[in-house]
């Protein structure tokens, strides 16, 4: 554990364990609460928020205080607060850790946030392969509710909220807020665009505010100390907070580490995930989960913040650090990169169900050692159409692929020269079988996802 | 209202129009897949991507999801536009079969014509192609998944416009399946027009797969005879039979679809029992023949027992030319007044439901489908007129309250109130639910004191009603007299049949009905009958009876009814799809037919199946058919008479509601006259009495309850075998002592006349207490209107 930089969510990761209510209490967790419920207005806890420049922890850093303010302050009816921990993302395992370290702390921010926006229900919306966490979160609710910091007549206030779980079917497109929505509605989960903002018309046609379970979690310390105290803990000049990042691959210490916004990406992986595993060399690292693209050496110091990273054509993301020595072949990368995404597309529009299968079948081709420059070609000419989907799914998928095809062109090249993987990878399989996708009542599909070659 | 300029084109569009709909104004045809004029805009094609090089927004956007806005300049020719679009055809055609040559869509397909004018020719991806196994989606669409684009254009129909849930996308990613849970026929009325919405030949029309290219066939705008709503359909003819049946285009009517028995119920022009020849006692002759033989008899006739023993009869599946022509022959020859309809009643009533539609009242089809309350009364919408349910839908999703007052049990795609009262009770419920919302609970408890199940039905209706901003009413003729007097409650009335807009707006107000006519022929008053285009054993059954009593009876047809059986001398006319002709809607809306094909037997007969016979020194086979206006002009001639050269402009002159229309150049959308003058509505029928029995109502089924639709080869496929099933509250019939055991499905006979058809008994407690609800069907015609005490029993 590093001890240098402060732990605000992981303030009780030390234990091992999921702290308990009394742990949680010990450092001074629910006193936001009781200090803003009946004592702060809803507009006040919104206006700390707003202060504090509290950004999504999501991936798109959308400010979560203007989120808020879209709700119609004249909404006769429910409100909801959906928490979103639809972690499924490759390389970020932020929120299971979290919900294990301490899941008070995130039922304080959840409760704080519904009671800003006037909500009386809560969903906490959970990736089904995280069933432990499940069960721990509907474990602690218990016990909130027992103690009254959930359910009705919260504190002895007249301010009731309840949260319940409900588990997805497991699809990456679950966490775009709007599909999540319609998954929690029964609908099939396609992203809406255009018409009415989800904080208008959300679940059940109900203003919904649907924000990342790390979002929620920072809200008991900006309420407690207040934004000037959150803005502080950012290294970065226009960042507030701390964020949890994900380090994983080829680096001594993978794991998530709570950091201040604003480090580098240097010091993340050379000094607190503790450099490179023995006798490996750095090669890239994809910054900020999947949907971003491969970050050459030359950008390692730069500062993992919302703003500079989009200024440096990068994405944070959900700051999921994913490090690649240089003995991996980065055509295979990118390819197991787009297995998940056309695997995990909705279906919706033509450039992400059509366009990343392609993507995904030239890839196969080149690793393959079947590759031309013809396909280098198609590839390039696909990465525009990806970028003008209907929702942001496709366009992240195709960063991988751009960062591929602009810093190691050399690689790819060395594929289709070599006529092989010059990393030794064996071929993917080119030729999978015709997949009869046929709806059989209420069974098994004759091709289960992890067969399908489509 | 928006100005932008849209390749180098000014346009001006209201607000809220999309881009892609300001260019279709300027006749710009932007590429899509996914948008639909009724179904908007989904954004899953992304095909209709245009360059925004100036205004609000810039860059390749899509512009079926961009609303115009002032300052936009668009190109659609752009050179990046271009190049996406082409890439976005090519990733379609990645999995797309490109079976074209086997394909029934091909010729008409949208997804060849944008492959084409897209510039994608080759294909550069390897790879597989993604193949999927098909269903069977019962008899009127084929599956073939393999084809589709995943426009997604047929859930969202299905689903969201129509509201059926048996049909939708399963799967994510590229492995999306648009089909069902399990093989079986579609429940959506109007699933045929997945056919025409599809962009590919993924569902295809099942009936015209194989049958024709399109480009072989005869194409005519036609319009629909098989409900009174008048929808606007393209007939498509070959080889002298319909082929298939389209939606057209009629934004005031059906918009850009239609039912499935509309689609789905031609093919009785082409039947081998059609009349195809002239008959004279029973023997085939040559047409002039029969004529002759025809004026002989009618000379002797008139000479014997006077002119006013002869009578005509007209139906009300005929187009109005001939409704007039015979109308005209009546009145030259001093023959008795025509008859069109059952009773003068209805002919008075359905006149009133023409009158009361002054402009400020009347509303299209299309406007039902916007208004915010729409009161139904006495129409069951899916089967008396299934195109107003869709129209009642799109009310609906709009967040119109729907209430219907109907005695039957009403099964509708959408949230409605139903309110189960019997006929005797719609003027009480119309009195209620348009008076007072105050007073509503209070006259509901006055009026209807002995069905409180009905009250608060009634005060939410009462409520809606005067809430709505744009309130409708759909009627039955019946009840035009009790209308309130109220210019803010929009009116629709739905009539009996295709027709009977037409005769009601062309008889003389002295026609008989034809229970009259029955008893002057049963008196001997009437010696010949000509009929044209009805048949008496399902229109009038106390006539048919009477029939032998006559001296002469003449048919005119296109149907081998019974009465042609029974006729002297059959003369044959040919359908909608040869002659054309005007019909009018329910709403009086005047829409021209045009001719598709010729008379004569489909070449499959006539070729006996093999190649079309080469023999051209023949007479084509089966063309004896000819328009009935010509016949009866014919007949005139031989009568010694002139009729007036165009006897339908010539009667319309002198009716006030149609002088000054120039009926021969009547607009595509079809002309609603102004109904000022029309006919004084007439003081309501007296009510039924239903203390001595159950009043009968006759409903409709989705098929082959229609006249022309019984004659349908594929429409009768839809039917059941087995006896007519009846329905009855289940409380009536544990009164009758008939929901013992075997309380659903029990074996009854129905007195019908002086015979016992044996029907099958369902019971419900969705329906009106006091009625039986019998199908319409010929077997059942002869039923009397208050079935009595024995008239239904046990089998």
């Amino acid at each position: 554990m590093q001890v240098d930089t402060p732990q605000v969510l992981f303030k009780n990761r030390h234990l091992g364990r999921p702290a308990t209510l009394a742990e949680y209490r010990a450092g001074g967790g629910y006193e936001a609460l009781a200090a803003t419920i009946g004592k702060r207005t809803p507009a006040e806890v919104l206006q700390l928020v707003l202060d504090a420049d509290l950004r999504g922890r999501g991936g798109a850093g959308f400010p979560a205080g203007r989120k808020w303010q879209g709700v119609p302050t004249d909404h006769v009816g429910t409100r909801y607060v959906v928490v979103n921990t639809d972690e499924m993302e490759p390389g970020t395992f932020k929120d299971r850790i979290l919900v294990n370290a301490d899941p008070h702390l995130v039922i304080e921010g959840i409760v704080l946030c519904a009671y800003s926006i006037g909500a009386s229900e809560g969903v906490f919306f959970i990736r089904p392969s995280y069933e432990g966490d499940a069960e721990l979160i509907e474990q602690e609710c218990r016990v909130a509710r027992e103690h009254g910091y959930l359910g009705n007549n919260i504190l002895g206030s007249d301010f009731s909220f309840d949260l319940h779980v409900h588990r997805s079917a497991g699809r990456y497109i679950c966490g775009e807020a709007s599909a999540q929505i319609k998954a929690i509605s029964g609908l099939r989960p396609n992203p809406r665009k255009g018409g009415p903002r989800t904080a208008v018309k959300g679940l059940w046609d109900c203003p919904t505010i649907v924000n990342n379970l790390e979002t929620l979690a920072n809200l008991p310390g900006i309420v407690r100390n207040g934004p000037a105290w959150f803005k502080a803990l950012a290294r970065s000049a226009t960042g507030s907070g701390t964020k949890l990042y994900s380090v994983s691959g080829q680096v001594a210490r993978p794991g998530c580490y709570e950091l201040p916004i604003g480090v580098t990406i240097r010091e993340i992986i050379f000094e607190h995930a503790g450099g490179m595993a023995p006798g490996k060399t750095f090669k890239t690292v994809i910054p900020g989960g999947a949907s971003t693209p491969f970050l050459p050496e030359a950008l390692l110091d730069l500062e993992m913040d919302f703003d500079p990273m989009r200024a440096a054509g990068q994405r944070f993301g959900t700051a999921s650090l994913m490090v690649f020595d240089q003995g991996t072949c980065l055509v295979g990368a990118t390819l197991s990169l787009m297995e998940f995404f056309a695997r995990e597309s909705c279906g919706w529009c033509t450039p992400c169900r059509e366009g990343i299968p392609a993507i995904r079948e030239l890839l196969r081709r080149i690793e393959g050692g079947q590759g031309t420059e013809e396909h280098i070609q198609m590839l390039t000419d696909l990465l525009p159409v990806l970028d003008k989907a209907y929702c942001a799914f496709a366009p992240g998928a195709a960063e991988p692929v751009r960062g591929l095809l602009t810093h190691f062109m050399n690689e790819v090249n060395a594929h289709i020269v070599q006529k092989r993987c010059p990393f030794g990878n064996p071929p993917p399989t080119l030729r999978g079988k015709a997949c009869g996708t046929r709806p059989i009542q209420f069974g098994p599909t004759p091709c289960p996802e992890d067969q399908c070659p489509i | 209202m928006p100005d932008l300029i849209i390749d180098g084109r000014a346009v001006s569009v209201p607000k809220g129009t999309m881009v892609i709909e300001a260019a279709e104004r300027l006749g710009i045809m932007i590429p899509r897949f996914c948008w639909h004029k009724a179904l908007g805009a989904a954004g899953a094609c992304r095909m209709c991507a245009v360059m925004f090089t100036a205004g609000p927004v810039k860059g390749l956007e899509m512009s079926c999801m961009t609303p115009a806005a002032d300052g936009m300049v668009v190109e659609t020719f752009h050179p990046e536009a271009v190049a996406f679009r082409r890439s976005i055809i090519e990733l379609l055609m990645v999995n797309h079969p490109h079976d074209c040559p086997v394909c029934d869509e091909g010729g008409h397909c949208l997804l060849q014509d944008e492959t084409i004018s897209g510039g994608h020719s080759l294909r550069r991806f390897p790879g597989r192609k993604r193949t999927y196994l098909d269903q069977n989606l019962g008899p009127f669409i084929q599956h073939e998944m393999n084809r589709c684009i995943h426009c997604y254009r047929c859930a969202r129909f299905y689903q969201e416009y129509c509201g059926y849930r048996d049909f939708g996308p399963m799967q994510n990613a590229n492995r999306v399946y648009f089909g069902r849970f399990d093989d079986g026929a579609l429940e959506n009325p109007f699933a045929g027009n997945l056919a025409d919405l599809c962009p590919t030949g993924t569902l295809t029309d099942k009936p015209a797969r194989f049958v024709s290219r399109r480009w072989d066939c005869l194409r005519a705008p036609s319009v629909c005879l098989h409900c009174s709503l008048g929808c606007n359909v393209t007939a498509l003819s070959r080889y002298r039979r319909v082929a298939r049946i389209e939606a057209r285009e009629n934004a005031a009517v059906n918009g850009s679809f239609i039912c499935d028995r509309g689609r789905f119920s031609a093919g009785y022009e082409a039947i081998p029992e059609r009349p195809r020849s002239a008959r004279l006692d029973g023997n085939a002759v040559p047409a002039i023949e029969a004529e002759t033989a025809l004026a002989a008899r009618l000379a002797a006739l008139a000479e014997k027992h006077g002119p006013g023993s002869i009578a005509i009869l007209g139906g009300l599946r005929s187009t109005m030319e001939t409704q007039a022509a015979g109308i005209a022959l009546a009145q030259a020859a001093g023959w008795r007044a025509p008859a069109f309809f059952a009773t003068r009643t209805e002919q008075a009533a359905t006149q009133a439901a023409l009158a009361v539609l002054t402009p400020p009242r009347a509303r299209s089809l299309a406007e039902i489908g916007k208004a915010d309350a729409v009161l139904v009364l006495g129409v069951s919408p899916l089967f008396d007129a299934p195109m107003l349910a869709l129209a009642l839908r799109q009310a609906s999703r709009a967040g119109a309250k729907i209430i219907v007052a109907d005695p039957r049990p009403v099964a509708l795609p959408l949230p409605f109130t139903h309110l189960p009262v019997p006929p005797r009770q719609f003027p009480a419920v119309l009195a209620v639910a348009t008076g007072s919302p105050d007073a509503a609970a209070a006259a509901a408890q006055k009026r209807l004191p002995f069905a409180p199940e009905l009250w608060p039905g009634l005060e939410t209706a009462a409520k809606a009603l005067a809430a709505a901003k744009r309130p409708a009413l759909v009627f039955t003729p019946g009840l035009a007299a009790a209308l309130p007097d109220d210019d803010r409650l929009g009116l629709f009335p739905v009539l009996a049949q295709a027709s009977s807009a037409g005769a009601a707006l062309l008889a003389p107000t002295d026609a008989p009905g034809l229970d009259e006519l029955a008893a002057d022929v049963a008196a001997g008053r009437v010696k010949g009958l000509v009929v044209v285009e009805a048949d008496l054993f399902a229109a009038a059954p106390g006539l048919a009876a009477v029939l032998g009593k006559l001296d002469l009876l003449v048919v005119l047809d296109y149907l081998p009814t019974p009465t042609v059986a029974a006729a002297h001398i059959v003369l044959p006319t040919t359908t909608i799809f040869e002659s054309g002709g005007i019909l009018a809607a329910s709403d009086g809306r005047l829409q021209a037919a045009s001719p598709v094909q010729s008379p004569g037997d489909p070449v499959a007969r006539d070729g006996a199946g093999s190649h079309p016979p080469r023999a051209f020194d023949r007479p084509l086979p089966g063309t004896d058919p000819a328009p009935a206006a010509f016949l009866l002009d014919r007949l005139a001639r031989g009568l010694g008479l002139t009729l007036p050269r165009e006897p339908l402009a010539a009667l319309a002159a002198a009716i006030p509601a149609l002088a000054g229309l120039d009926l021969a150049a009547l607009p595509q959308d079809g002309l609603r006259p102004a109904f000022a003058g029309l006919a004084a509505p007439l003081p309501a029928p007296l009510p039924l009495s239903a203390e001595s029995g159950l009043a009968v109502i006759y409903t409709d089924a989705l098929f082959a309850t229609d006249e022309p639709g019984r004659y349908a080869p594929l429409a009768q496929a839809q039917t059941q075998a087995g006896p007519p099933v009846l329905l009855l509250h289940a409380d009536d019939a544990a009164a009758l002592g008939l929901a013992d055991g075997l309380a659903d499905g029990l074996a009854v006979s129905l007195e019908c006349g002086n015979r016992l058809v044996p029907a099958t008994l369902h019971l419900s407690r969705a329906m009106a207490r006091g009625v039986i609800v019998v199908p319409r069907v010929p077997d059942l015609a002869g039923l009397p209107p208050i079935l009595g005490p024995c008239g239904l029993r046990r089998r």
